[in-house]
């Protein structure tokens, strides 16, 4: 049975409202970028340090900048990290350090902004950690599995490595250790323990990711980011070119810039920073847009001889309105998986499934809006093309 | 059954059982990026100027010495830029001799005179073999280090002929730690202390006169080890970490970590005269141009002893690790790091398994609602699709990385496309009257142009990402391409079988 019956709605009755509308939002994004607030470069761009840490307490944003205006750090940007789907993740915070103005040179080494994370580590514990610290303790929330196992021999001489290997994997799932009390429970004998609080506190956070960018790096991946996108923009114009007339090609890459701008524009109105995975998703929409474009062309080819007596504009309408059904089809597929993508994959994705969302639906928006109007244009514009209808 | 699709069912068959076969167990052949089993990577930069400065220095010795050695007179002897030497003052009379000289031992310098003066520097192809070298050794030498340290798989890269080195270390949570191993230039020696410890410089050298002696040199302590201060050393030392027959970590004598060594039969004949002679005295223990300890001589030492320096037990086991594993060439600087603990790898897992079901359900409940029988077709070309791509991972031993895990879950949402293109275009045949079986053959014919187009210009923006991206972006472009791939075989040909074999050449309805 068929969902859908051919329609036969004029979509290219609404160019100039699409041309308009794609308009808007490129120069607001463009005006946005350049004299708004600009589009955030994340560390992968732009250098820095990206801390991910989790709180044992819980804990708002208001003190851990409090914690952080100590270093002259007050102005960081720092995110709570909310995920529905993993009730394990609370208290988690994502804390983007920048240097100071004084210290933070165009070629500041990496040294300066790993000493600089190193400190705000340290200053987000709690005083009484900061203590055990200076007295030569160790953080049960930062110590490695080999130390933990030679702390715990003298107590528990035959079993010490398994238990250190409980605990750390009690460690891994949990995120953090947040009291003794978990320790014990998991089966390390009361004497063991004992021990271990003479050597060890524990730590009111674990830093759970930690990623520092020197400028030299993110100087290279900046350019490298934006060679793949040209190179990758250019592969597809001279696919297209070859394997259709110019007139598509041309189109084709027109849609494609116009999907890049767009997703900018959109992106740069968001909180979120760009970053490597962000330009993984854009490429992809890239890629993604074009498979649109080149059904509907694929089958205007295939149009073109069998409605030798109609007009071009109506040839591409009906193109459109047959390929229809499976537009709606793909586009929902991709854009489901791309919702599960977005709500169940996690934070670490989230950029990168939100950039995927815009862009399944505006690259389902541009293949019919825009490169149709496009391929239009052109032959208006160069009459070379015999169109079949006006013979 | 018919002759040809006896082939393609054997062929498809064939094929499943392989990938099956590849991929399975999956936890020991599927290899997890750093950011799902939490690691270290590091970009370092090789300083290969420090290689140059070396050579340049030691080469000004050995100039000093075989001048004296043929009596040529000059005044200063000194390096102006890493790669030059400047001699001055030279004696005109002795300026052939001179030449004669830099012509005979010093081939790999280009000279110019002047006046009285000769300007050497080092030819171009000899720096450039020295920076080589240098990153070269320098790999080889953190290769030793994490070696030693003991990491499961660690990957250490040269990034082209560059003075770039790549290092991941997966399961290792302690990045400062390995850090400093890494970054230690470690260069031990035994050197005699002349004065010291003082406060300052000025106090130190107050016996000689406020002058550093020509065969001496002025040395910090380690903070770190409580040997604070400034030290009057001598310039050549005694022995260094090239003498080290054995080095383990042991205790001193109240139970405080520390290292013990021995040294080779020709280390141990210089230390036991330097210590005999100098009975007494001090002996500076220095690693990297640092005083560690400075302990009196209290007899004659053979060829063993042991370091103190106040070490935590960690400190005690990654000096002997670096000491094991030699000096490192010229210093290193680091460019990017990134540690991902393991409890957020092991939530990325988490997440990326419940997105990818849960993106799967979806397609399925929606692909069976619109093709009812049809859909099921298409979902088995997908879940074929998606061991085909574990498969290819297994194969090539490519690592999957949480955005490569995103390049599935997206898979699984395109390669449903190429399935789509081709029931669309079925149920166009059939609308305008064609029988089934004809349906299903142009369908498949008439859609192939779109599906192999389509995926191909996913593949190429793919391979450019590959081209540029690091680490997790490449999984990322592996598994999209992979997976886009395969797709042409399980939605074109596998599909097309499947249909082959379950719709009769006589049947009335499709379901699609």
């Amino acid at each position: 049975m068929r969902f859908f019956k051919t329609p036969h709605l004029d979509f290219m009755k609404y160019k100039f409202v699409a041309l308009a509308f794609s308009g808007v939002v490129i120069l607001a994004g463009i005006l946005n970028m350049t004299f708004g607030r600009g589009l955030k470069l994340g560390v992968d761009f732009q250098g820095g340090t990206l801390l991910r840490v989790k709180f044992a307490q819980t804990t708002s944003i208001g003190d851990i900048r409090q914690a952080l205006k100590g270093f002259g750090l007050g102005a960081s940007s720092i995110q709570a990290i909310k995920d529905f789907a993993n009730p394990n993740v609370k208290n988690e915070f994502q804390i983007r350090t920048q240097l100071p103005a004084a210290e933070g040179t165009a070629d500041t080494e990496l040294e300066a902004h790993e000493v600089m994370a190193t400190r705000v580590i340290a200053g987000l514990h709690s005083e009484e950690n900061k203590l055990d610290a200076q007295r030569g303790l160790k953080d049960l929330n930062a110590i490695d599995q080999k130390t933990l196992a030679f702390l715990l021999e003298p107590a528990a001489p035959e079993d010490a490595p398994a238990l250190a290997a409980r605990i750390v994997e009690f460690r891994k799932d949990n995120g953090l250790i947040e009291n003794f009390g978990q320790v014990e429970a998991l089966g390390v004998k009361a004497e063991a323990v004992a021990k271990l609080k003479e050597k060890t506190y524990v730590g009111s956070l674990a830093v759970l990711s930690r990623e520092t960018v020197g400028p030299q790096v993110g100087a290279d991946l900046r350019r490298k980011a934006t060679l793949a996108t040209i190179w990758a923009l250019i592969g597809m114009l001279v696919y297209i070119a070859l394997r259709f007339k110019i007139a598509y090609g041309v189109s084709a890459i027109l849609t494609l810039t116009h999907d890049v701008l767009f997703t900018l524009a959109i992106f740069s109105f968001t909180s979120r920073e760009m970053n490597l995975t962000v330009v993984a998703a854009i490429l992809t929409i890239v890629g993604f847009s074009i498979n649109d474009t080149i059904v509907i062309f694929d089958r205007v080819r295939d149009n073109l001889k069998i409605m030798r007596r109609s007009p071009f504009e109506e040839i591409l309408n009906a193109s459109i309105n047959q390929t229809l059904s499976r537009s709606i089809i793909t586009s929902g597929t991709v854009l489901l998986t791309v919702l599960a993508l977005f709500l169940f994959g996690g934070e670490v994705i989230n950029d990168f499934a939100f950039v995927m969302l815009i862009g399944v639906i505006e690259g389902s928006y541009s293949t019919i809006y825009l490169s149709c109007p496009v391929v239009l244009f052109w032959q208006k514009i160069f009459k070379t093309q015999k169109t079949p209808g006006k013979k | 059954m018919k002759k040809g699709l006896r082939w393609k069912v054997i062929l498809t068959a064939a094929v499943i059982v392989l990938a099956v076969f590849i991929s399975l167990p999956l936890g020991e052949k599927i290899h997890l990026g750093l950011d799902l089993k939490g690691g270290i990577h590091l970009v370092m930069q090789v300083v290969t100027d420090d290689a140059v400065n070396i050579e340049t220095s030691q080469e000004i010795l050995r100039l000093q010495e075989l001048m004296k050695k043929k009596d040529l007179a000059s005044t200063s002897i000194i390096n102006p830029k890493i790669d030059q030497i400047l001699i001055q003052g030279i004696n005109p009379d002795q300026e052939g001799k001179v030449k004669d000289l830099l012509d005979e031992s010093f081939k790999n310098w280009d000279y110019i005179t002047g006046s009285d003066r000769v300007t050497l520097t080092l030819k171009a192809d000899v720096a450039r073999y020295l920076r080589d070298q240098a990153v070269n050794q320098a790999k080889e030498t953190i290769n030793n280090r994490v070696d030693q340290f003991g990491v499961a798989e660690p990957m250490i890269q040269r990034q082209g002929n560059g003075e770039r080195i790549f290092v991941e270390l997966p399961g290792v949570d302690d990045p400062d730690r390995v850090k400093n191993l890494i970054k230690t230039t470690a260069l031990l020696e035994w050197s005699m202390v002349i004065a010291g410890p003082a406060v300052d410089e000025a106090t130190l050298l107050q016996a000689s006169g406020g002058q550093v002696p020509e065969d001496a040199r002025v040395l910090k302590g380690d903070p770190k080890r409580r040997a604070e201060g400034f030290y009057l050393v001598k310039k050549v030392s005694t022995v260094t970490g090239k003498d080290l027959r054995v080095v383990r970590r042991s205790v001193d004598e109240w139970n405080n970590p520390a290292v013990a060594f021995s040294l080779n039969p020709d280390g141990a004949d210089r230390f036991e005269k330097a210590t005999g002679e100098n009975v007494g005295k001090m002996m500076a223990i220095i690693l990297d141009n640092k005083v560690q300890s400075h302990p009196v001589i209290n007899q004659r030492i053979q060829g063993d002893g042991i370091i103190q320096g106040q070490f935590t037990l960690e400190e005690a086991e990654d000096l002997v690790v670096v000491l094991k594993s030699g000096a490192l060439p010229a210093s290193i600087k680091y460019l990017e790091e990134r540690s991902i603990g393991p409890s957020l790898g092991a939530d990325s897992i988490r997440a990326g398994l419940l997105a990818s079901m849960v993106a799967l359900s979806l397609v399925v409940i929606f692909m069976i609602f619109f093709y009812r029988l049809a859909g099921l077709n298409a979902i088995a070309a997908l879940i074929l699709n998606t061991v085909l791509i574990i498969a290819c991972l297994a194969y090539f031993k490519a690592n999957l990385t949480l955005p490569g895990i995103a390049g599935i879950i997206l898979t699984i949402g395109m390669a449903v496309d190429a399935n789509v293109l081709i029931f669309e275009r079925i149920k166009e045949e059939l609308a305008v009257g064609k029988s089934i079986p004809s349906a299903i053959t142009n369908g498949f014919k008439r859609a192939f142009s779109a599906i192999f187009d389509s995926n191909l210009t996913t593949i190429i923006s793919a391979v450019f990402l590959f081209q540029f991206g690091t680490g997790p972006i490449k999984g990322y472009a592996v598994t999209l391409t992979v997976g886009l791939v395969a797709n042409m075989f399980t939605a074109v040909f596998v599909s097309h079988l499947i249909f082959d074999l379950t719709v009769s050449s006589r049947a009335r309805k499709l379901s699609i």
